[in-house]
């Protein structure tokens, strides 16, 4: 028998750098900033952080790939540290261990930190390392996902309209977020005339490439009364891992992620939820691209596969819709810094669920989901987050 | 008896029409277009993917060798034929030869393979040609230089066309000269050079083999002659005594002057339309001349050419000068920084090269790459290594603008291949409009990149040419 998370970690302290092009802080510069600034909203000292998890994807100048970086940044000495990296859903999967160890009680508390400098590099788009050099010639980030796209479309039909809905969605969202990397409304023309990058998805059907940061600390339940008044606990998490090259398995379908199913059916289970629309009041999802969005409420279970398309049409994910999708503005508005994200979205269920969103926030929000992806659907992390009463 | 058992052309799917030439040099044109490589293919490639369809014409027959025909070989120190033989999956134990710096290389390996099948009951040996010559820009030459490639399988069962007599001189005369330095011809051509270096070893040889053989000239059915220019050939075969229609239509108005590979191209358009009795004739020159002569055989009747030069039309007009340029030097003035070792070459030639998966003997699914453990049942110990099918259908694909090209969008295809296994390839020779899920595909071997002095290569797909 498995132990259950449930109840036995709190998130007591959160914080995310503005998201952008950072052209003025290094790597280790914002991770200073935001895990400094997540021990200050816990009311803790670095010192008291007992071991600490990093999140980073795409080492670049200033390091990244190990866990120094992150001791070397806030001089966290003679402590545990561990690197994660797990495609895109890093920043989420170094939350999921960093979680597991305070509930296995070998830790009170903990940091989670996650950072990425994709702005200083000399190729456009997603550096994509260590892919084979002849099974995955020609792959690209936006390529890789309008395979699936076109298969879906073909499947089920569907307009760019569909997705520039999501674009505009998410871009309002982010207009209402001082952190975010794009804080600019777009209409549907304006996305629709936009220049195509891997047919269906124009340039705002991407997320854009972005330097930042983002931290979370995280302690025993029982002990978090004596850093914050509210309290918020894990209510469930899950990780599924399939294929990195689906496009050589001939078992995929092409019309969704079996690893955001598999993922949020284990956070569901722990977290004892059985209808998603009704039990969740918000979620922070992995948009790389307006289409993942789509796929993204079928495979959560927020409707059928190939009813993504009628879920945004009727509003229903919209900041004032039953279910908000992305109220912080997604990965693609707030940015994409990959190591970044998933604890970026840690850092916005937490502030959404104090009740700390400003414009952005949503009306009752108690009960909120953070999903992320990474690869094609090769990788998928799901956390559920609440605000016990 | 011995002779061709199988025979194939592959022309490129890019054409630039010579008034395109004409107006970016301001001169004038002989008309017509030439048939051209994109970056991504030389004259490797178009052996290869000749070998491959003429494989496809053959019955079963085991294969004995490869001889590879080329003055524009990739690799000057590495042998090609080696490289082809990989590609077309041929046992390690064929012959490889590389045949280089001659017009006449690929006469020279045809009748080098002739000779090697003696003895060799059974089985092919295949001579494979390609040239993809850089002319000067403005130049005479890049007017009349088109590339193909083509292959011929010789052999001693089923033949098509029995070998009658072959002869051959040499003469070390000044025509063209391309030193290991140079990167384009320096060319002697004249009145002269016409009668001393083509006319007169062409005649010599041909008349000798045709003499060889008790044959006329007025015998000939048809006489695949390899020409330095437009017309030279037609003056050739008047010196010779043959008819106008007895001589093989040069392809200069589609294709252009297509060097080492011309007259395995010429052979095997002419064995297109080849009746059972014909006297076929091909003879090509360079420092001399080659003289084959064939006797077509009735197994022609059954015999199934691969894809027929009809079906070979140009897929893709360059719209200028500019774009053709544009389209043949994209790899040549970057190194765009692929370095592999030869560890993995190695240990992933079956894979990459050979297109070889894996099989589960439990439950039949065929997948690739080669792997342990089965993507299906998750079985471990129940996988075999196969040859995968090399035509297939296209599961899914991207138009994807943002990898780097000189003709965006480069189209990527998911191809589900005929005998099962997925593979994620380029798709090339193809308009992104008429990219569709579900359309059939040819996989051929390309390209990819350059870097670490390598050129590197892969599989690419294009539309299906009904093979």
């Amino acid at each position: 028998m498995t132990r259950s998370l449930t109840q036995e970690v709190a998130v007591i302290g959160v914080s995310c750098t503005k998201f952008g092009e950072n052209f003025d802080q290094s790597l280790q510069e914002m991770m200073v900033e935001a895990g400094t600034a997540a021990c200050q909203d816990a009311g803790i000292s670095v010192d008291d952080v007992q071991a600490a998890w990093l999140g980073t994807f795409s080492p670049g100048f200033g390091g990244g790939k190990a866990t120094i970086t992150l001791s070397d940044a806030l001089k966290m000495r003679g402590r545990p540290i561990t690197r994660v990296e797990n495609y895109c859903a890093t920043g989420t999967d170094a939350f999921r261990n960093a979680a597991a160890a305070v509930a296995a009680g070998k830790y009170e508390i903990v940091m989670v930190l996650g950072a990425e400098k994709l702005r200083d590099r000399a190729v456009r788009g997603l550096q994509r390392e260590g892919i084979h050099p002849y099974l995955e010639a020609g792959s690209t980030a936006p390529g890789l996902f309008a395979l699936f796209a076109n298969r879906y479309i073909h499947t089920f039909g569907m307009d760019r309209r569909i997705l520039a809905k999501v674009a505009v969605k998410n871009h309002a969202n982010g207009a209402l977020n001082p952190k975010a990397h794009f804080q600019t409304k777009v209409t549907e023309e304006q996305v629709l005339k936009a220049p195509v990058i891997a047919y269906p998805f124009g340039l705002f059907d991407c997320c854009p490439t972005t330097d930042g940061a983002a931290a979370a600390i995280l302690c025993r339940a029982d002990m978090a009364s004596k850093f914050r008044k509210e309290l918020i606990l894990l209510r469930g998490s899950g990780l599924a891992v399939m294929s990195g090259k689906p496009f050589l398995d001939p078992t995929v379908d092409y019309l969704g992620f079996p690893s955001t199913q598999a993922a949020a059916q284990q956070a569901y289970r722990q977290a004892g939820i059985s209808d998603p629309v009704k039990e969740l009041d918000f979620c922070e999802v992995h948009d790389c691209f307006t289409w993942t969005e789509i796929t993204n409420y079928e495979d959560l279970g927020f409707c059928n596969k190939g009813e993504g398309a009628k879920f945004i049409e009727e509003g229903r994910s919209s900041l004032t819709g039953d279910v908000p999708f992305n109220p912080s503005g997604g990965l693609k508005s707030f940015g994409h810094p990959v190591g970044a994200t998933g604890v970026r979205m840690i850092y916005e269920i937490v502030t959404q669920l104090r009740g700390e969103a400003g414009a952005r926030q949503v009306k009752d929000a108690k009960v909120g989901l953070a999903h992320n992806l990474g690869g094609p659907g090769a990788v998928a992390c799901v956390v559920i987050l609440g605000r016990e009463a | 008896m011995k002779g061709i058992v199988a025979h194939a052309v592959r022309l490129p799917a890019y054409s630039v029409s010579r008034d395109e030439i004409a107006r970016a040099w301001q001169t004038s044109s002989p008309g017509g277009q030439k048939r051209c490589v994109r970056f991504d293919e030389d004259s490797l490639t178009l052996a290869a993917t000749a070998a491959q369809d003429c494989l496809s014409s053959l019955g079963s027959s085991s294969v004995g060798g490869l001889l590879f025909a080329s003055t524009t070989a990739p690799h000057l120190e590495r042998l090609n034929a080696s490289l082809i033989a990989a590609v077309c999956d041929f046992p390690e134990t064929c012959v490889t030869m590389d045949f280089a710096s001659s017009l006449r290389s690929a006469t020279s390996g045809l009748q080098t393979a002739l000779s090697l099948i003696e003895g060799r009951q059974g089985e092919s040996l295949f001579v494979c040609a390609a040239d993809t010559r850089e002319a000067e820009p403005n130049s005479g030459e890049e007017m009349l230089f088109g590339d193909a490639g083509a292959a011929v399988a010789v052999g001693n069962q089923n033949v098509i066309a029995e070998l009658v007599s072959a002869a051959t001189v040499y003469d070390d005369f000044l025509d063209t000269v391309r030193r290991d330095r140079d990167e384009f011809i320096t060319s002697f051509a004249s009145k002269f050079s016409t009668d001393r270096g083509y006319l007169a070893p062409m005649q010599s040889a041909i008349q000798s083999a045709l003499k060889q053989g008790s044959l006329t000239a007025q015998q000939v059915s048809k006489a695949a002659l390899t020409s330095p220019d437009k017309r030279s050939h037609l003056q050739l075969a008047k010196k010779l005594g043959l008819a106008e229609n007895q001589v093989q239509d040069i392809l200069f108005n589609d294709v252009g002057l297509t060097g080492a590979a011309m007259p395995l191209v010429l052979l095997s358009v002419a064995l297109e339309s080849a009746q059972s009795g014909d006297i076929i004739l091909v003879a090509a020159y360079g420092n001399g001349a080659d003289a084959l002569v064939f006797r077509v055989t009735d197994s022609i009747r059954k015999y199934k050419s691969s894809v027929a030069i009809s079906r070979q039309a140009a897929r893709v007009l360059y719209a200028s000068y500019t774009q053709y340029r544009k389209a043949r030097d994209y790899f040549r003035h970057a190194d765009n920084g692929l370095e592999i070792s030869n560890v993995l070459y190695a240990k992933e030639e079956h894979q990459n090269i050979r297109l070889h998966g894996s099989e589960c003997s439990h439950c039949g699914t065929r997948q690739f790459p080669v792997t342990q453990v089965c993507v299906s049942c998750k079985r471990a110990d129940q996988l075999r290594e196969v040859a995968l099918g090399r035509t297939g259908t296209v599961f899914t694909f991207a138009q994807d603008e943002l990898y780097p090209s000189p003709f965006p969008p480069t189209l990527m295809a998911v191809v589900d291949l005929n005998g099962g296994g997925r593979i994620y390839c380029e798709l090339v020779d193809c308009s992104p409009s008429d990219v569709r899920i579900g359309m059939p595909v040819d996989l051929m071997f390309r390209k990819i990149k350059e870097g670490g002095g390598l050129y590197h290569y892969y599989w690419k797909c294009c539309p299906g040419r009904g093979l």
